[in-house]
Protein backbone atom coordinates (compact mmCIF):
# COMPACT_ATOMS: atom_id res chain seq x y z
CA UNK A 1 0.00 0.00 0.00
CA UNK A 2 1.36 3.47 -0.67
CA UNK A 3 1.01 6.32 1.65
CA UNK A 4 -2.64 6.22 1.99
CA UNK A 5 -2.56 6.47 5.79
CA UNK A 6 -0.43 9.56 5.49
CA UNK A 7 -2.35 11.35 2.90
CA UNK A 8 -5.71 10.80 4.30
CA UNK A 9 -5.12 12.09 7.52
CA UNK A 10 -3.06 14.90 6.41
CA UNK A 11 -5.74 15.69 4.03
CA UNK A 12 -8.62 15.71 6.59
CA UNK A 13 -6.18 18.44 8.90
CA UNK A 14 -5.95 20.55 6.23
CA UNK A 15 -9.92 20.12 5.57
CA UNK A 16 -10.16 21.25 8.89
CA UNK A 17 -7.48 23.89 8.43
CA UNK A 18 -9.99 25.37 6.13
CA UNK A 19 -12.90 24.84 7.79
CA UNK A 20 -11.33 26.81 10.84
CA UNK A 21 -10.01 29.33 8.34
CA UNK A 22 -12.12 30.13 5.83
CA UNK A 23 -9.58 32.66 4.92
CA UNK A 24 -7.29 29.58 3.71
CA UNK A 25 -8.28 28.91 -0.12
CA UNK A 26 -5.96 26.32 -0.83
CA UNK A 27 -3.58 24.12 1.29
CA UNK A 28 -1.46 21.12 0.47
CA UNK A 29 1.92 19.26 1.72
CA UNK A 30 4.66 18.37 -0.25
CA UNK A 31 8.18 16.41 0.49
CA UNK A 32 10.94 15.46 -2.07
CA UNK A 33 9.24 16.86 -4.99
CA UNK A 34 6.01 14.94 -4.61
CA UNK A 35 2.83 15.83 -3.40
CA UNK A 36 1.58 13.92 -0.05
CA UNK A 37 -1.77 15.52 0.58
CA UNK A 38 -3.75 18.26 -0.97
CA UNK A 39 -7.34 19.93 -0.20
CA UNK A 40 -9.64 19.43 -2.64
CA UNK A 41 -9.41 22.75 -4.42
CA UNK A 42 -6.18 23.10 -5.70
CA UNK A 43 -5.48 21.45 -8.68
CA UNK A 44 -2.73 18.67 -8.97
CA UNK A 45 -1.32 20.48 -11.82
CA UNK A 46 -0.67 24.22 -9.91
CA UNK A 47 0.49 22.15 -7.14
CA UNK A 48 3.49 20.41 -9.40
CA UNK A 49 4.21 23.88 -10.92
CA UNK A 50 4.12 25.42 -7.26
CA UNK A 51 6.64 22.80 -6.34
CA UNK A 52 9.07 23.26 -9.36
CA UNK A 53 8.49 27.25 -8.98
CA UNK A 54 9.68 26.48 -5.05
CA UNK A 55 12.50 24.06 -6.36
CA UNK A 56 13.99 26.74 -8.46
CA UNK A 57 14.98 28.59 -5.50
CA UNK A 58 15.45 25.98 -3.13
CA UNK A 59 18.38 25.25 -5.49
CA UNK A 60 19.71 28.50 -4.66
CA UNK A 61 19.13 29.02 -1.52
CA UNK A 62 22.29 27.74 0.12
CA UNK A 63 23.26 31.34 0.25
CA UNK A 64 20.84 31.44 3.38
CA UNK A 65 21.51 28.60 4.48
CA UNK A 66 18.88 26.44 3.08
CA UNK A 67 15.41 27.17 3.03
CA UNK A 68 12.77 27.23 5.88
CA UNK A 69 10.16 29.34 4.45
CA UNK A 70 8.48 31.39 1.53
CA UNK A 71 5.92 34.02 1.89
CA UNK A 72 4.59 35.68 -0.83
CA UNK A 73 2.35 38.82 -0.01
CA UNK A 74 0.30 39.86 -3.09
CA UNK A 75 -1.99 42.65 -3.39
CA UNK A 76 -5.30 40.16 -2.80
CA UNK A 77 -3.48 37.48 -0.84
CA UNK A 78 -0.75 35.48 0.52
CA UNK A 79 0.86 32.39 -0.38
CA UNK A 80 3.10 30.91 2.40
CA UNK A 81 5.38 27.22 2.01
CA UNK A 82 6.54 26.87 5.11
CA UNK A 83 8.81 23.86 5.90
CA UNK A 84 7.65 20.97 8.92
CA UNK A 85 9.86 18.06 9.82
CA UNK A 86 10.85 16.93 6.35
CA UNK A 87 7.39 18.01 4.65
CA UNK A 88 6.36 21.93 3.24
CA UNK A 89 3.16 22.69 3.80
CA UNK A 90 1.71 25.12 1.51
CA UNK A 91 -1.19 27.71 2.46
CA UNK A 92 -3.07 30.38 0.06
CA UNK A 93 -4.70 32.87 2.01
CA UNK A 94 -6.70 35.92 1.10
CA UNK A 95 -5.49 39.18 2.39
CA UNK A 96 -8.18 39.38 5.20
CA UNK A 97 -6.91 36.19 6.90
CA UNK A 98 -4.97 36.81 10.12
CA UNK A 99 -1.15 35.41 9.17
CA UNK A 100 -0.21 34.67 12.72
CA UNK A 101 -3.20 32.90 13.59
CA UNK A 102 -3.14 31.04 10.19
CA UNK A 103 0.77 30.33 10.87
CA UNK A 104 0.28 29.39 14.33
CA UNK A 105 -2.77 26.76 13.35
CA UNK A 106 -0.33 25.36 11.05
CA UNK A 107 2.74 25.11 12.98
CA UNK A 108 0.84 23.55 15.66
CA UNK A 109 -1.25 21.05 13.93
CA UNK A 110 0.66 19.37 11.12
CA UNK A 111 3.38 18.36 13.17
CA UNK A 112 1.29 16.89 16.01
CA UNK A 113 -0.31 15.10 13.16
CA UNK A 114 2.60 13.85 11.48
CA UNK A 115 4.26 12.39 14.92
CA UNK A 116 0.56 10.47 15.47
CA UNK A 117 1.27 9.15 12.00
CA UNK A 118 4.76 8.22 12.88
CA UNK A 119 3.96 6.80 15.83
CA UNK A 120 1.10 4.59 14.37
CA UNK A 121 3.75 3.65 11.51
CA UNK A 122 7.05 3.81 12.97
CA UNK A 123 8.45 2.04 9.50
CA UNK A 124 7.53 4.21 7.19
CA UNK A 125 10.16 3.52 4.60
CA UNK A 126 12.44 6.61 3.04
CA UNK A 127 10.40 6.20 -0.42
CA UNK A 128 6.98 6.81 1.50
CA UNK A 129 5.46 3.75 1.12
CA UNK A 130 4.10 1.52 3.71
CA UNK A 131 4.95 -2.04 3.84
CA UNK A 132 2.34 -3.83 5.63
CA UNK A 133 -1.50 -3.44 4.59
CA UNK A 134 -4.06 -1.49 7.21
CA UNK A 135 -7.61 -2.77 7.27
CA UNK A 136 -9.99 0.07 6.34
CA UNK A 137 -11.92 0.62 9.77
CA UNK A 138 -8.27 1.58 10.81
CA UNK A 139 -7.85 4.77 8.24
CA UNK A 140 -11.42 5.51 9.34
CA UNK A 141 -10.14 5.68 13.39
CA UNK A 142 -7.43 7.51 12.14
CA UNK A 143 -9.45 10.48 10.13
CA UNK A 144 -11.81 10.32 13.12
CA UNK A 145 -8.82 10.99 15.48
CA UNK A 146 -7.32 13.89 13.17
CA UNK A 147 -10.88 15.37 13.14
CA UNK A 148 -11.33 15.37 16.71
CA UNK A 149 -7.49 16.97 16.67
CA UNK A 150 -6.51 14.05 18.09
CA UNK A 151 -7.06 15.20 21.70
CA UNK A 152 -6.64 12.46 24.34
CA UNK A 153 -6.70 8.88 23.23
CA UNK A 154 -3.82 6.69 22.26
CA UNK A 155 -3.64 5.81 18.77
CA UNK A 156 -1.28 3.08 18.53
CA UNK A 157 -4.11 1.26 20.60
CA UNK A 158 -7.01 2.21 18.62
CA UNK A 159 -5.54 0.78 15.33
CA UNK A 160 -6.17 -2.88 16.44
CA UNK A 161 -3.00 -3.78 14.79
CA UNK A 162 -2.33 -7.04 12.89
CA UNK A 163 -0.60 -9.90 14.49
CA UNK A 164 2.36 -9.29 12.07
CA UNK A 165 1.99 -5.28 13.60
CA UNK A 166 1.97 -6.22 17.00
CA UNK A 167 5.37 -8.14 16.72
CA UNK A 168 6.86 -4.81 14.84
CA UNK A 169 5.56 -2.68 17.08
CA UNK A 170 6.37 -4.89 20.21
CA UNK A 171 9.47 -3.23 21.37
CA UNK A 172 7.65 0.36 21.00
CA UNK A 173 4.61 -0.60 23.00
CA UNK A 174 4.80 0.98 26.40
CA UNK A 175 3.36 -1.06 29.58
CA UNK A 176 1.81 2.41 30.68
CA UNK A 177 1.47 3.96 27.37
CA UNK A 178 -1.71 6.16 28.05
CA UNK A 179 0.11 9.29 27.36
CA UNK A 180 0.46 10.78 23.55
CA UNK A 181 3.92 11.67 22.30
CA UNK A 182 4.81 15.76 23.83
CA UNK A 183 4.19 17.49 21.03
CA UNK A 184 6.69 19.97 19.40
CA UNK A 185 5.62 22.92 19.15
CA UNK A 186 7.69 25.94 16.82
CA UNK A 187 7.24 29.37 18.82
CA UNK A 188 9.10 32.87 17.79
CA UNK A 189 11.64 33.73 20.39
CA UNK A 190 10.57 37.00 22.28
CA UNK A 191 13.06 38.66 24.90
CA UNK A 192 11.82 38.56 28.57
CA UNK A 193 13.53 40.86 30.80
CA UNK A 194 12.80 42.86 34.25
CA UNK A 195 13.45 43.04 37.62
CA UNK A 196 11.35 40.27 39.21
CA UNK A 197 11.52 37.98 35.72
CA UNK A 198 13.17 34.44 36.70
CA UNK A 199 15.98 33.66 35.06
CA UNK A 200 14.82 29.86 34.68
CA UNK A 201 11.41 30.23 33.48
CA UNK A 202 10.28 31.13 30.23
CA UNK A 203 6.57 32.54 29.19
CA UNK A 204 4.64 30.26 26.44
CA UNK A 205 1.41 31.40 24.12
CA UNK A 206 -1.59 30.65 26.49
CA UNK A 207 -3.13 28.65 23.90
CA UNK A 208 -0.42 26.31 23.30
CA UNK A 209 -0.55 25.75 27.01
CA UNK A 210 -3.97 25.26 26.27
CA UNK A 211 -3.32 22.45 24.15
CA UNK A 212 -0.57 20.42 26.48
CA UNK A 213 -3.31 20.75 28.93
CA UNK A 214 -6.22 19.02 26.86
CA UNK A 215 -3.42 16.38 25.78
CA UNK A 216 -2.67 15.92 28.91
CA UNK A 217 -5.39 16.18 30.77
CA UNK A 218 -4.71 16.08 34.71
CA UNK A 219 -0.98 15.48 34.14
CA UNK A 220 1.09 18.54 36.11
CA UNK A 221 3.35 20.19 33.17
CA UNK A 222 5.92 22.42 34.83
CA UNK A 223 8.96 22.00 32.48
CA UNK A 224 9.71 21.84 28.93
CA UNK A 225 12.05 21.07 26.60
CA UNK A 226 13.96 24.01 24.44
CA UNK A 227 15.80 23.09 21.15
CA UNK A 228 16.97 25.76 18.58
CA UNK A 229 17.43 24.73 14.69
CA UNK A 230 21.05 24.33 15.47
CA UNK A 231 20.59 21.71 17.85
CA UNK A 232 20.81 23.61 21.44
CA UNK A 233 18.82 22.26 23.48
CA UNK A 234 18.21 23.08 27.61
CA UNK A 235 15.57 22.22 29.88
CA UNK A 236 13.69 24.90 32.00
CA UNK A 237 10.38 26.22 33.83
CA UNK A 238 7.24 27.21 32.15
CA UNK A 239 4.13 29.69 33.25
CA UNK A 240 2.16 31.13 30.36
CA UNK A 241 2.37 34.78 28.73
CA UNK A 242 1.07 37.55 30.81
CA UNK A 243 0.80 39.56 28.38
CA UNK A 244 -3.05 38.88 26.40
CA UNK A 245 -1.86 40.62 23.39
CA UNK A 246 0.96 38.02 22.47
CA UNK A 247 -1.70 35.17 23.19
CA UNK A 248 -1.98 33.35 19.61
CA UNK A 249 1.18 34.46 17.96
CA UNK A 250 3.44 31.54 18.49
CA UNK A 251 6.07 33.78 20.68
CA UNK A 252 7.76 32.44 23.87
CA UNK A 253 9.36 34.94 26.02
CA UNK A 254 12.86 33.98 26.59
CA UNK A 255 15.20 35.23 29.48
CA UNK A 256 18.67 36.58 28.53
CA UNK A 257 20.29 33.43 30.01
CA UNK A 258 18.20 31.01 28.78
CA UNK A 259 18.78 32.94 25.27
CA UNK A 260 22.60 32.67 25.68
CA UNK A 261 22.48 28.81 26.63
CA UNK A 262 20.45 28.24 23.56
CA UNK A 263 22.15 30.85 21.05
CA UNK A 264 19.40 32.13 20.13
CA UNK A 265 17.87 35.72 19.84
CA UNK A 266 14.51 37.72 19.32
CA UNK A 267 13.34 36.34 16.12
CA UNK A 268 14.49 33.01 16.04
CA UNK A 269 12.96 30.13 16.33
CA UNK A 270 12.97 27.47 18.47
CA UNK A 271 11.20 23.70 19.18
CA UNK A 272 9.37 23.87 22.29
CA UNK A 273 8.10 20.12 24.03
CA UNK A 274 6.88 19.60 27.33
CA UNK A 275 7.89 17.22 30.02
CA UNK A 276 5.33 15.22 31.02
CA UNK A 277 5.68 14.19 35.32
CA UNK B 1 34.64 42.64 6.55
CA UNK B 2 35.50 44.56 3.24
CA UNK B 3 32.33 46.60 2.55
CA UNK B 4 32.36 47.46 -1.36
CA UNK B 5 29.47 49.34 -3.07
CA UNK B 6 28.90 48.15 -6.68
CA UNK B 7 26.88 50.46 -9.56
CA UNK B 8 26.25 48.74 -12.39
CA UNK B 9 25.03 51.54 -15.19
CA UNK B 10 23.34 50.82 -18.45
CA UNK B 11 24.66 47.25 -19.46
CA UNK B 12 26.77 45.15 -17.05
CA UNK B 13 29.93 45.81 -19.08
CA UNK B 14 30.23 48.92 -17.06
CA UNK B 15 31.23 48.31 -13.64
CA UNK B 16 31.82 51.52 -11.12
CA UNK B 17 33.44 50.49 -7.51
CA UNK B 18 33.13 52.51 -5.31
CA UNK B 19 34.46 51.79 -1.83
CA UNK B 20 32.34 54.92 -0.71
CA UNK B 21 29.05 54.39 1.78
CA UNK B 22 27.27 56.73 -0.55
CA UNK B 23 24.82 56.00 -3.01
CA UNK B 24 25.48 56.86 -6.63
CA UNK B 25 22.84 58.76 -7.24
CA UNK B 26 20.99 58.09 -10.60
CA UNK B 27 19.83 61.44 -11.97
CA UNK B 28 17.69 59.98 -14.75
CA UNK B 29 15.23 58.08 -12.63
CA UNK B 30 13.77 59.55 -8.94
CA UNK B 31 12.42 56.53 -7.77
CA UNK B 32 15.43 54.26 -8.09
CA UNK B 33 17.34 57.44 -6.89
CA UNK B 34 15.25 57.48 -3.56
CA UNK B 35 15.15 53.92 -3.26
CA UNK B 36 18.79 54.23 -3.34
CA UNK B 37 19.04 56.65 -0.38
CA UNK B 38 16.18 54.98 1.78
CA UNK B 39 18.07 51.60 1.05
CA UNK B 40 21.44 52.90 1.64
CA UNK B 41 20.18 54.03 5.80
CA UNK B 42 18.65 50.71 6.27
CA UNK B 43 21.55 48.92 5.13
CA UNK B 44 23.24 51.07 8.53
CA UNK B 45 20.94 49.10 10.41
CA UNK B 46 22.03 46.10 13.11
CA UNK B 47 21.20 42.59 10.86
CA UNK B 48 21.14 44.19 7.60
CA UNK B 49 23.65 41.97 5.57
CA UNK B 50 23.05 44.16 2.38
CA UNK B 51 21.08 44.82 -0.49
CA UNK B 52 20.52 44.75 -4.28
CA UNK B 53 18.85 47.36 -6.26
CA UNK B 54 18.28 46.81 -9.73
CA UNK B 55 16.14 48.89 -12.18
CA UNK B 56 16.35 48.05 -16.40
CA UNK B 57 19.37 50.67 -16.71
CA UNK B 58 21.23 50.75 -13.08
CA UNK B 59 22.12 48.42 -10.44
CA UNK B 60 23.09 49.31 -6.91
CA UNK B 61 24.77 46.85 -4.85
CA UNK B 62 26.16 46.87 -1.30
CA UNK B 63 26.89 43.44 0.21
CA UNK B 64 28.80 42.10 3.33
CA UNK B 65 30.27 39.37 0.96
CA UNK B 66 31.23 41.16 -2.06
CA UNK B 67 32.44 37.98 -3.41
CA UNK B 68 29.20 36.62 -3.27
CA UNK B 69 27.82 39.14 -5.63
CA UNK B 70 26.80 36.87 -8.40
CA UNK B 71 25.22 34.40 -6.50
CA UNK B 72 23.15 36.92 -4.32
CA UNK B 73 21.78 38.06 -8.14
CA UNK B 74 21.10 35.18 -9.28
CA UNK B 75 19.02 34.30 -5.83
CA UNK B 76 17.33 37.24 -5.98
CA UNK B 77 16.25 36.90 -9.73
CA UNK B 78 14.94 33.61 -9.32
CA UNK B 79 13.35 34.45 -5.80
CA UNK B 80 11.30 37.08 -7.76
CA UNK B 81 10.65 34.97 -10.81
CA UNK B 82 9.44 31.72 -9.32
CA UNK B 83 7.16 33.95 -7.20
CA UNK B 84 6.00 35.72 -9.72
CA UNK B 85 5.15 31.91 -11.37
CA UNK B 86 3.30 31.12 -8.05
CA UNK B 87 1.07 34.21 -7.64
CA UNK B 88 -0.34 33.78 -10.94
CA UNK B 89 -0.92 30.29 -9.94
CA UNK B 90 -3.23 31.39 -7.10
CA UNK B 91 -4.08 34.61 -8.39
CA UNK B 92 -2.93 36.91 -5.68
CA UNK B 93 -2.73 39.77 -8.17
CA UNK B 94 0.87 41.95 -8.08
CA UNK B 95 3.82 40.92 -5.66
CA UNK B 96 3.89 43.02 -2.66
CA UNK B 97 7.21 41.41 -1.15
CA UNK B 98 8.63 37.98 -0.81
CA UNK B 99 9.78 37.09 2.20
CA UNK B 100 12.38 34.29 1.93
CA UNK B 101 13.46 33.18 5.19
CA UNK B 102 16.68 30.47 5.95
CA UNK B 103 18.41 28.34 8.48
CA UNK B 104 21.44 31.37 8.82
CA UNK B 105 19.74 34.40 6.89
CA UNK B 106 16.63 35.79 5.70
CA UNK B 107 16.18 37.94 2.54
CA UNK B 108 13.02 40.51 1.50
CA UNK B 109 12.24 41.03 -2.45
CA UNK B 110 10.10 43.15 -4.21
CA UNK B 111 9.59 44.84 -7.46
CA UNK B 112 8.22 48.07 -7.16
CA UNK B 113 7.50 49.48 -10.59
CA UNK B 114 10.03 47.31 -12.25
CA UNK B 115 12.74 48.25 -9.40
CA UNK B 116 13.86 44.85 -8.05
CA UNK B 117 14.70 45.23 -4.02
CA UNK B 118 16.12 42.85 -2.59
CA UNK B 119 17.19 43.02 1.29
CA UNK B 120 19.74 40.67 2.92
CA UNK B 121 19.59 40.54 6.78
CA UNK B 122 20.14 38.24 9.77
CA UNK B 123 17.58 36.06 11.27
CA UNK B 124 16.36 38.48 14.07
CA UNK B 125 16.32 41.59 11.90
CA UNK B 126 12.41 43.49 11.74
CA UNK B 127 12.33 42.39 7.89
CA UNK B 128 8.57 44.04 8.57
CA UNK B 129 9.73 47.38 9.49
CA UNK B 130 12.08 47.55 6.68
CA UNK B 131 9.13 46.50 4.30
CA UNK B 132 7.41 49.31 5.55
CA UNK B 133 10.18 51.64 5.20
CA UNK B 134 10.74 50.35 1.38
CA UNK B 135 6.89 50.11 0.53
CA UNK B 136 5.90 53.22 -1.52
Amino acid sequence: MNNEVYSFALKSTLQEIQNICPDVSNSFIFKDGKILAKDETTPEKDINHTIDAFDSITEKADLIGGLEAVTIQGANGRVNIACMNDFYLTTVSSKEADEKYVNTLTRILIPIVIRLIEKIHPALPEDGTFTTVEPEPVEDEVAEEVAEDSESDLPAEETAPTEDEEERFAPEVDPEPLLPEAPVTQLIVENLGGLLVPSDTVRIDNEVIAQWNDLYGDKKLHEVNLETLSGKTTRCKFKPMKNSKQTGKGVIGIPEKIQLTLETSKGELVMVKPIVE
Amino acid sequence: MVKKKQSLHETSTTVIVDDEADVTPNEEDPAFTNLSQNLAEIRKETGVIGYILRSSTSATIDLKEPEKIVEYALFSSQVLDSSREISELFKIDTIESVLIEGKKTKALCMDIDGIKISIFMEKNADHADILKRVSP
